[in-house]
C-alpha cells in the first residue's frame, strides 16, 4: 500500500502531510504516561526488539491469489503494543526509512503515515478496544480476546486504510475514483488476511512469554 | 552489569530476528511461500495504466539507498537503521517528557 512519489496531486500530499504532522504533534502530548514514568528507559531496548520486527516482517512478501502479493503493516500491532499515539509515530519512522529504499515516495509520505500510521494504527487500536468490549462478555482468557481482537482489528484497519488510499488516488485523479475505490478494497480484502493472522500470532506469543511487554493493557480495559 | 543485563535479552533478540529473516529470505524464494508480485495498490496500477506507467512514474527524488538490490544486505541495514531511528527518537522523547515533569 505504499503510495509512490508522483501519484498523488498536490494538494491532495500537502494536505495528507499537515494532518500527519498534526495528529504526530498531538500523539507527543498524548502519549501515554509510561514515556513519564522513572524506569521509562526499560523501554527502549524493547522499541529496538519492535522496530527490527516490524522492518523484519514487512520485508516478508507472501503470496495472495491472483497475482498480487502481502506484507505485514504493523499499524494495530505496534499500537497494542506501545499505544495508539506511539504507533503513529513508529510507522512514520519505519516509512522513512523504507522510502530510503525506494519502498514508499518521499512526498508521499504524509499520505502513507496517514494511511498505514494513523488508519492502521490509530483507529485500528480502537477498533481492536471495541471488539474487546464485546468479548468482554464472553468467559474467554484474556490473551483469547486480545488475539482475536487484534486479529479483527487489523483486518477491518487494512481494509479501511485501503479504502481510504482508494479515495486518494481517486480525488488525486490518477484513477478514477469508482475504479480505484473497489479496486483497493478487493485486493485487501485477501491481503488482509496475512495482516490479521501475523499480527494476531505475534500478540499472542508476547502474552505468552512478556505480558508485560503489551503497555496498554488499562485502555484496552484488559485490567 | 545492571546495563548490560538490560540489554542483553533485547540484542539477543535483535539478532534472532535478523537472522531468522536471512532464512526466510533465503528459504522464502526458493521453496516459493514468498511472492516478488506487485502489492496491492501496485497490482491495481498496473491493472489500469501497465507496468511500464509504474516504472516510468516521476519522482522528484532518488532514493538513498535504492542502489542496494541484495535482500540480505537491504534486510540487514534496514533493519540496524530502524533500530536506531525509533530507538534514538524514543529515547528523545522519554528525555523531554522527563524534563517537562522536573
Amino acid at each position: 500500500m505504499h503510495i509512490p512519489d508522483g501519484l498523488l496531486d498536490p494538494i491532495t500530499t500537502i494536505v495528507l502531510w499537515i494532518v500527519t504532522i498534526v495528529i504526530m504533534i498531538l500523539g507527543y502530548f498524548r502519549m501515554g504516561r509510561m514515556f513519564e514514568k522513572e524506569d521509562s528507559e526499560k523501554l527502549i531496548p524493547y522499541i529496538g526488539v519492535l522496530a527490527a520486527v516490524i522492518f523484519a516482517f514487512q520485508f516478508v512478501n507472501y503470496p495472495v491469489p491472483g497475482g498480487t502479493s502481502g506484507h505485514l503493516v504493523g499499524g494495530t500491532l505496534v499500537a497494542i503494543i506501545l499505544g495508539p499515539w506511539a504507533s503513529v509515530i513508529v510507522l512514520f519512522l519505519i516509512l522513512v526509512i523504507q522510502s530510503l529504499f525506494g519502498d514508499g515516495g518521499i512526498t508521499a509520505l504524509g499520505a502513507n503515515a496517514f494511511n498505514m500510521g494513523i488508519i492502521g494504527g490509530l483507529i485500528g487500536f480502537y477498533i481492536v478496544v471495541l471488539f474487546i468490549k464485546l468479548l468482554n462478555k464472553t468467559s474467554l482468557k484474556k490473551e483469547l480476546k486480545v488475539t482475536i481482537s487484534t486479529a479483527i482489528g487489523s483486518y477491518i484497519a487494512i481494509v479501511l486504510a485501503s479504502f481510504i488510499c482508494g479515495i486518494e488516488i481517486g480525488i488525486s485523479g490518477t484513477i478514477p475514483i469508482e475504479i480505484a475505490i473497489p479496486a483497493m478494497v478487493f485486493w485487501h480484502l485477501l491481503i488482509g488476511i496475512g495482516e490479521a493472522i501475523i499480527s494476531a500470532l505475534i500478540v499472542f506469543y508476547i502474552y505468552k512469554t512478556k505480558p508485560d511487554f503489551i503497555t496498554t493493557e488499562s485502555i484496552l480495559g484488559m485490567k | 552489569m545492571a546495563e548490560k543485563g538490560r540489554y542483553k535479552w533485547p540484542l539477543i533478540t535483535i539478532i534472532v530476528i535478523v537472522a531468522a529473516l536471512m532464512l526466510v529470505i533465503a528459504i522464502g524464494f526458493t521453496i516459493g511461500f514468498l511472492s516478488e508480485n506487485p502489492d496491492g495498490l501496485e497490482r491495481v496500477l498496473i491493472d489500469y495504466y501497465g507496468e511500464e506507467w509504474l516504472e516510468n512514474l516521476y519522482s522528484p527524488w532518488i532514493p538513498f539507498l535504492s542502489w542496494i538490490t541484495n535482500d540480505y544486505v537491504a534486510g540487514i541495514i534496514g533493519t540496524v537503521l530502524s533500530i536506531a531511528l525509533l530507538m534514538g527518537t524514543f529515547y528523545l522523547i522519554t528525555r523531554l517528557k522527563k524534563r517537562k515533569l522536573e
